[in-house]
């Protein structure tokens, strides 16, 4: 059987095997929402979280650029109300608070292929992923050099490498997926993973994950 | 796991065709007749129980009679008597064998696969490398050694260009287009149903032990464990360089996961993720194949990205340097001593500088001769494009060239050549000049352009 980690989760999972993941609490009420976005700092995000829902984005469970109380409340309700109209009351856990991601949105992935066995994914990300289909795959584990590699197989790269920028750091990306890499040859228990979008900017911070563990 | 074995499978001293056979008809003869035609220079015994000479040999009714040592059994029997026959060489220690009958796990027959099972299992008793069953066979090019049914193998020039097929046909493909291209090899082989004989197995062969194999190409259609394959090539330490072409391209991911990654985890995605990781370098059809394989195996490598284009005539020239800039390339800007020697030798009547037009010395082969000399002494420029067409008045541009070239050092930058001219009037020359001293002759500029990319990626990827 499988087990399968969503939202907060799944994020904390990966903050407790050290991957930088963006500050992220959990909110039972819209009291507790205010007090979250108080001690994270506006802008926000809030989402949905409820192991009903995996792709968030598609029921409209996440409203973005939250930049004071009123919109929490406004937003917090519209959630709520959203939820409840497609799914029983009692599968949600509550609202996540989470700090607003800066910079470009990367997919990093695992994933264990019948033939190949596990490799990893490094695509543009967000939820126009299959879309943009700008994705790179290799066997794991993989080395630095891979790392960079698989970077400059993406036509994003552009973006990242253009002498226009300095607001990204591309390297952080090269030791995000050694870190990954090192994760799952540590932890075979890891069947599928992706963590997405993943922002890039001076800093790498995950946004958001699921994760599939073999039990 | 066959020490030694694939060595004298590969270049046996003496060979049993067992089927063989005078009917032109049979397999048999086709296979007597390649080793036989190919100049084959060991030990032949035909093995067939109705005849007792063949092809001027003494023929014997089976392997078991054969008083000598066989280092390679070559099987064409019909497909249910494989087992009984295989039974015999490994009785009979015959160290490897090439089956190149068919009718196994290929067909949708049960019996077949049954069939194969029996063949894996004696092969396994009698520790026998196997080639195929459902192979054409293979060609040792180096040594003369035409183990297969199609004797025109034996026309390949020797060199160090070693292709792995997953089919036989692809062989036959590759093997003509050399022939045609003047492409040396070293050997071809097919795999057929890779009862015992697989990638890894003869991609570590040739990477380790075969020292006439400078370049390998696979092609490859599907493999139940392809990361078998990867791990025989240990990247830090290859110094081979590696060219595949991959068919069956399924772009398909899982569509039972409901993760992006899963989604997205196609087969030939994979595949080409797999490819870079090894540092192998993945072509897209057959001609690319061919042209970047015989620049691999005949040009230096290529050091970093300028290129120097030398056209006789302005066009070819242009359409190379587009190729070459679209394909990450650069023109190569030559440094003042270069440009100096240039304007010495080129009038001011075309542009002299890169792409240069060699169109006011045309008709002047020591002066062509004299820029592509000049040009590859440039400390800025890594490679050269060398475009050449005919034009009644430059009959001799390329016997002067093969004067030049037999006299000169090998160059040290790889030199790809354009020489087009209509058949038979350069082709005695370009015969004795292509592929020796470092320069490369290739059909188009757009493919030599796109070569000379290649060769970068190559060079880029073995750092």
């Amino acid at each position: 059987m499988d087990k399968l980690l969503l939202g907060m989760e799944a994020l904390d999972f990966l903050k407790n095997e050290g991957f930088p993941v963006l500050r992220s609490i959990i909110a039972k009420s819209p009291g507790q929402a205010l007090t979250n976005a108080e001690m994270i700092g506006y802008p926000v995000v809030l989402k949905i979280s409820s192991k009903k829902v995996i792709h968030k984005t598609e029921i409209g469970g996440v409203k973005t650029q939250i930049i004071n109380d009123v919109g929490l409340m406004n937003a917090f309700d519209e959630l709520i109300e959203k939820f409840v109209s497609s799914f029983d009351r009692e599968y949600l856990e509550g609202v996540i608070v989470q700090e607003s991601g800066k910079g470009l949105e990367f997919i990093v992935g695992v994933y264990e292929d019948k033939q190949f066995g596990p490799v990893i994914m490094l695509g543009h990300g967000g939820i126009h992923v299959e879309a943009l289909n700008d994705v790179s795959f290799r066997l794991l584990p993989i080395r630095k050099r891979d790392a960079r590699l698989m970077i400059e197989d993406l036509l994003i790269s552009k973006v990242l490498f253009s002498s226009r920028q300095d607001e990204i750091d591309a390297l952080l990306i090269e030791e995000f997926l050694i870190k990954v890499s090192n994760l799952v040859e540590k932890n075979p228990k890891i069947k599928e993973m992706d963590l997405n979008p993943v922002f890039v900017s001076k800093e790498i911070k995950i946004c958001d994950a699921r994760i599939r563990l073999s039990i | 796991m066959f020490e030694g074995k694939l060595r004298k499978l590969f270049t046996p001293h003496s060979v049993a065709v067992i089927g063989a056979s005078e009917n032109f008809e049979k397999l048999g003869y086709h296979v007597m007749k390649s080793l036989i035609k190919g100049g084959y220079k060991g030990a032949v015994y035909p093995v067939n129980p109705n005849s007792k000479t063949l092809w001027g040999k003494e023929a014997y009714s089976s392997v078991s009679n054969i008083k000598g040592q066989v280092d390679l059994a070559i099987i064409v029997v019909p497909t249910e008597r494989v087992p009984k026959v295989l039974e015999e060489c490994g009785k009979k220690q015959v160290n490897g064998a090439v089956i190149i009958t068919a009718g196994y796990r290929e067909t949708e027959k049960d019996e077949g696969k049954l069939l194969e099972d029996e063949i894996r299992r004696i092969s396994e008793r009698f520790e026998i490398p196997i080639i195929g069953p459902n192979t054409f066979g293979f060609v040792n090019i180096t040594d003369c050694v035409n183990a297969s049914f199609t004797y025109e193998f034996s026309l390949i020039k020797k060199g160090g260009v070693t292709l792995i097929s997953q089919s036989g046909g692809f062989c036959h493909l590759i093997g003509f287009l050399a022939i045609e291209e003047r492409v040396g090899m070293a050997k071809l082989m097919s795999l057929g149903n890779r009862v015992n004989i697989d990638f890894p197995e003869a991609v570590k062969y040739f990477l380790d032990e075969d020292r006439e194999t400078r370049v390998i190409v696979l092609y490859i259609e599907g493999i139940d464990v392809p990361r078998r394959l990867f791990e025989t090539i240990e990247r830090a330490k290859n110094k081979k360089p590696i060219i595949a072409y991959k068919s069956g391209r399924n772009e398909k991911g899982d569509a039972a996961s409901k993760f992006h990654t899963g989604s997205l985890a196609g087969n030939y995605r994979i595949w080409k993720g797999a490819f870079r990781q090894w540092g192998i370098l993945e072509v897209q059809d057959s001609e690319d194949l061919i042209d970047t394989a015989k620049a691999l195996d005949s040009c230096e490598p290529l050091m970093g990205s300028r290129i120097a284009v030398l056209s006789g005539q302005a066009g070819p020239g242009i359409i190379a340097a587009d190729i070459l800039e679209k394909e990450g390339l650069s023109l190569s800007k030559f440094s003042d001593q270069t440009q100096k020697k240039i304007n010495e030798i080129l009038p001011p009547l075309a542009i002299r500088t890169n792409p240069v037009d060699m169109g006011p010395a045309w008709h002047s082969p020591q002066r062509i001769i004299s820029l592509l000399n000049v040009v590859s002494e440039d400390e800025n420029t890594d490679g050269i494009l060398f475009l050449n067409m005919f034009a009644s008045a430059n009959i001799s541009l390329v016997s002067e060239l093969e004067k030049t070239l037999r006299d000169n050092e090998p160059f040290k930058k790889p030199i790809i050549a354009c020489l087009n001219a209509p058949s038979g009037v350069w082709d005695e020359e370009i015969n004795k000049i292509d592929g020796e001293k470092g320069f490369c002759v290739i059909r188009t500029p757009e493919r030599a352009a796109r070569t000379m990319a290649n060769l970068h990626r190559v060079s880029r990827m073995m750092e």
